[in-house]
């Protein structure tokens, strides 16, 4: 177990060095002169000093990268040259509305998405599992940016519920129920993809597990169906589930992306488009860091859990 | 009868499949006393595992329909709920399985798998649980018991795994024993020894046993009476001795010829049955061996023999053109 | 879908064996039809292809043309769809706007498979060092967020035109193109008449050619209809982010991403091109899915 999680502690910190590397080269794809694409062609010549301090962009290049990656570990991202403020402050304000959003989307989906597959995998081919599977498949190919649209048409234009429109973003701090009310559509997106892989990766996984002769013996004791598919079947099927959910993250936050920037709620997706249609390049930079070394740490930690649900997999 | 503790009368299993019904076990009726040994034997295909479970009431529980009677200390089998079935499960009637890989849940400590039966079947607390679960692993002869307690199956060998399904079996003290099987898995050297625990556990228990298998080696010495399956049909049934010395039905000869004896010269050649067990889709109106037999006629192919009375009281077989009555010829 | 469990799993030990046997042969008697609504789908995809391809062709009004005496029109004769909010015909837009979605899917696919594919199958024929390194390399992009690389870089490479996008998400996708393929390989590859076939001499390219390539044929076949819906979707949402091709030139995303606006003035603006998304995405999926249990393939995520 020690040699299985160092070993994978070793691939992180490779897989986030390559990360960096790649977000700090992302400036470099820019054509022409960076500063000249960054501040412009009218900047004043002590901005254009500020910028080359800043990026030691008159430095090779890969001790540019260690100025970088040395400020970014003491958590200084840099100042944006456009809103002038700090690009890692940006995103700390912006980073709990993508968690907030994400974090009830989960909870949404598990909670559909379990007692449905366990509902289907008991009578595989039966009616409620036929009516299940035809709509998770229809579900599966609508994207979040149409469910959005259409949720926004529905509840917010048609029956005008509050909050749920447009740049009706509340915060939690002023107003938590109206905060709740305008983060419910973005969370049934998300909540809404997530169900459909979820429900699908569960029931068939618990299907092949209620094949398994451990299944029999434990009937075979006498215990209720309800203590045999919670106890026996879901907990070796739930490591599919959480592998779907680790695998899920990176797609939660693009969903995310898109919900925030349909309705204008300043979470990170939001002020990443943003920033690139105003050419505020540092902070796409900053978001992009950390939004990628976001999903590899919580993989990494999705990994761990699953070592401790499934005691076979490190062994093997 | 009373003293019966198990009653099989036309026990027929058929399953519900895609090009149509499978009867896998058909009209089996049989009688188990208390603290008996019975083994049932017969090639792969034979029925018996599907037997062996539906006697307990442990086939799957869709597209699979029993007709018949199966009564454990009174209870009808046939026909009950499976919540009814549960009241019996591991108090009454246990089994253990074949593969010990496959058996035991990969993803819960061994503890907490015998646990489960005595908190949830005996209503016992956590603590007193845990300690009888202890106890359990030390009657099968699972070395530090409290180590164990806490591992994962996948951190014991075969023969180890075994004791704890045999422990989790053991766990609500049934009065009957249904083991399926249960070497077959397992290493060779392994496999003498698990079979002596449960001969030596069921005389310290008073349980019933019946032992599946297909080696006839296994239940020469081991049980009281043995039950000869062949397509889902008993074709020979008798004391242990009658079977093996006395046998009538020339497939019940032909098992014994293809089992090593000790008593056989060195590279004493095996026979093998000419043939494959049937397809049981597809059984023919006459004796379902009659394809692989020296011996069939016409009546044979057509007509399905019922069991009859040998000399031997309780045995009992099914051909129309049986070996000789050897009675009277001296066993070696 | 057809993991439902077939009866032969339900049946313990003897049972089974006699079962899978019976079924088995039974199988192999009634080759089963992959059905009208697999034709229907294939049949609606073949459509929008044609439609993307000869769009110049057919007699459409121009997607472009604005038309201000007829804005925000509802469906009806004289535009079948209606128009949007600047007097442009919603049904030109829309099979105009597929062009798009096609060009990027079979783009994109055309790219991961064309790099992903080869990879993955001299990784797992080859094995060895080659098969390490590369399998280390994959193995790392695959723990990059794809969607959010693509954002970045896209957000960087200005200015943004089609072949680009294409490439970037083909480029993207050809991680996940290596894993499948090479696992499926690595499948056919162990099994005795592949073994049999080097034991004969036959050459590494005759092996790959004869032997691999037509067994692992039908994975990647559903892998790809599956990867183009995926791309697909993921070329909608960059379109809907405002990342993909520029407006005025139609695309279903950037459709939908315009109609954001005149939401509650004009919902069949949204309507049309979703749907017209949606369909095609749908069977893209269904047909994929169904080859993968016609050919009993095992579930492959993208």
């Amino acid at each position: 177990m020690l040699k299985y999680v160092t070993r994978r502690l070793a691939l992180l910190i490779g897989i986030v060095f390559i990360i960096s590397v790649g977000s700090f080269y992302l400036i470099h794809l820019l054509p022409g002169d960076p500063a000249v694409v960054i501040l412009g062609t009218g900047a004043s010549p002590a901005a254009k000093a500020a910028l080359f301090a800043q990026l030691g962009l008159d430095k090779p290049i890969y001790l540019q990268y260690f100025t970088w990656i040395g400020n970014v570990v003491r958590g200084n991202m840099g100042t944006s040259f456009i809103s002038q403020s700090s690009v890692a402050g940006t995103i700390r304000a912006a980073l709990p509305i993508d968690l907030e959003i994400i974090v009830l989307s989960q909870i949404l989906a598990f909670i559909f998405a379990i007692p449905m597959a366990m509902r289907s995998a008991r009578k595989p081919d039966g009616v409620i599992d036929r009516i299940l599977g035809a709509s998770s498949f229809t579900l599966l190919s609508v994207p979040p940016f149409i469910i959005i649209v259409l949720l926004v048409l529905i509840v917010s234009i048609k029956l005008g519920i509050p909050h749920t429109g447009p740049s009706s973003y509340v915060t939690l701090a002023s107003d938590p129920v109206g905060n709740l009310e305008s983060l419910a559509l973005p969370a049934i997106t998300l909540a809404t993809g997530s169900f459909v892989v979820y429900y699908r990766v569960l029931r068939s996984d618990l299907i092949a597990t209620l094949q398994e002769e451990f299944i029999t013996m434990a009937r075979s004791k006498g215990i209720s169906q309800r203590r045999i598919m919670w106890r026996h079947a879901f907990r070796p099927s739930s490591v599919a589930l959480l592998g779907a959910a680790s695998v899920n993250i990176g797609g939660l936050l693009a969903s995310g992306f898109v919900v925030q920037y349909l309705l204008a709620i300043p979470g990170l997706g939001y002020t990443l488009i943003s920033a690139i249609n105003m050419s505020d390049f540092l902070l796409v930079q900053g978001i992009v860091l950390t939004v990628s070394v976001g999903v590899v740490v919580i993989n990494f930690l999705f990994d761990f859990i699953i070592n401790i649900v499934d005691p076979r997999i490190s062994r093997e | 009868m009373s003293d019966e503790l198990l009653v099989v009368k036309d026990l027929t299993t058929t399953f519900t499949t895609n090009s149509g019904p499978l009867t896998a076990v058909g009209g089996v009726s049989f009688t188990l006393g208390q603290n008996e040994t019975l083994g049932i034997v017969g090639e792969s295909g034979s029925g018996k595992t599907v037997l062996s479970r539906t006697i307990m009431g442990l086939q799957p529980r869709r597209n699979v329909t029993v007709t018949g009677s199966a009564i454990i200390n009174g209870f009808e089998v046939v026909g009950a709920s499976e919540k009814a079935k549960r009241q019996i499960w591991g108090t009454e009637v246990a089994m253990v399985f074949q593969d010990p890989m496959t058996s035991l849940n990969p993803v819960m400590r061994i503890g907490q798998q015998i646990d489960e039966s005595l908190r949830v079947r005996l209503g016992m607390d956590r603590a007193s649980a845990k300690a009888r679960s202890i106890e359990l692993l030390e009657l099968v002869g699972i070395p530090s018991p409290v180590e164990r307690y806490n591992s994962y199956p996948g951190h014991l060998s075969g023969g180890m795994r075994q004791r704890v399904v045999i422990a989790t079996a053991l766990a609500c003290s049934p009065k009957l024993l249904m083991a399926d099987e249960p070497t077959t898995g397992l290493d060779v050297t392994i496999q003498a020894q698990i079979l002596n625990l449960l001969d030596e556990l069921k005389d310290r228990l008073k349980m019933s046993v019946i032992l599946v298998t297909h080696d006839l080696g296994v239940v020469a010495t081991r049980t009281s009476r043995i039950v000869v399956m062949y397509a889902g049909r008993i074709v020979e049934i008798g004391d242990t001795r009658d079977v093996f010395y006395h046998h009538r039905m020339p497939y019940t000869r032909a098992l014994l010829e293809s089992s090593p004896k000790v008593s056989n010269h060195s590279h004493t050649r095996l026979q093998t049955i000419p043939g494959r067990p049937p397809n049981l889709m597809k059984l023919a109106d006459g004796c379902s061996f009659a394809p692989r037999c020296a011996y069939a006629t016409d009546q044979c192919h057509n007509v399905r023999p019922t069991l009859q009375a040998a000399d031997e009281t309780g045995h009992y077989f099914a051909c129309w053109n049986p070996l000789p009555s050897n009675r009277g010829v001296r066993a070696p | 879908m057809n993991d439902d469990p077939s009866l032969a799993g339900e049946l313990p030990g003897q049972g089974l064996f006699l079962i899978q046997e019976a079924t088995h042969v039974e199988a192999h008697e009634r080759s089963e039809p992959l059905g009208v609504l697999f034709w229907t789908c294939v049949g609606w995809i073949v459509l929008n292809v044609l439609g993307a391809i000869f769009a110049n062709a057919l007699p459409l009004k121009s997607a472009l043309f604005q038309d201000y005496n007829n804005i925000n029109v509802g469906p009806g004769w004289h535009h079948l769809f209606g128009t949007d909010d600047l007097g442009r015909d919603i049904f030109s837009r829309v099979v105009f706007g597929s062009r798009v979605s096609v060009a990027v899917g079979v783009g994109a696919m055309i790219i991961g498979f064309g790099i992903g594919a080869p990879l993955g199958m001299l990784a797992a024929y080859k094995r060895g060092r080659f098969d390490s390194i590369f399998t280390t390399i994959m193995y790392v992009l695959l723990a990059f967020p794809a969607i959010i690389a693509t954002i970045a870089v896209l957000s960087f490479w200005t200015p943004r035109a089609l072949l680009k996008i294409i490439i970037v998400i083909g480029l993207a996708s050809v991680p996940l193109v290596y894993r499948v393929i090479r696992t499926a390989t690595l499948n056919v590859a162990t099994k005795d008449y592949v073994i049999a076939a080097k034991v004969q001499g036959a050459t590494d390219r005759r092996i790959l050619i004869k032997e691999l390539l037509p067994n692992i044929a039908p994975i990647g076949v559903s892998f790809l209809l599956i990867g183009i819906a995926t791309v697909i979707t993921l070329e909608g949402a960059l379109a809907f982010l405002g990342l993909s091709v520029n407006p005025p030139t139609p695309s279903w995303g950037n459709m939908i991403n315009e109609s954001r606006t005149v939401l509650a003035q004009n919902p069949w603006l949204v309507i049309f091109p979703s749907a017209a998304l949606c369909l095609f995405l749908l069977c893209l999926n269904f047909i994929g899915d169904r080859l993968r249990t016609h050919y009993d393939v095992t579930e492959v995520k993208l």
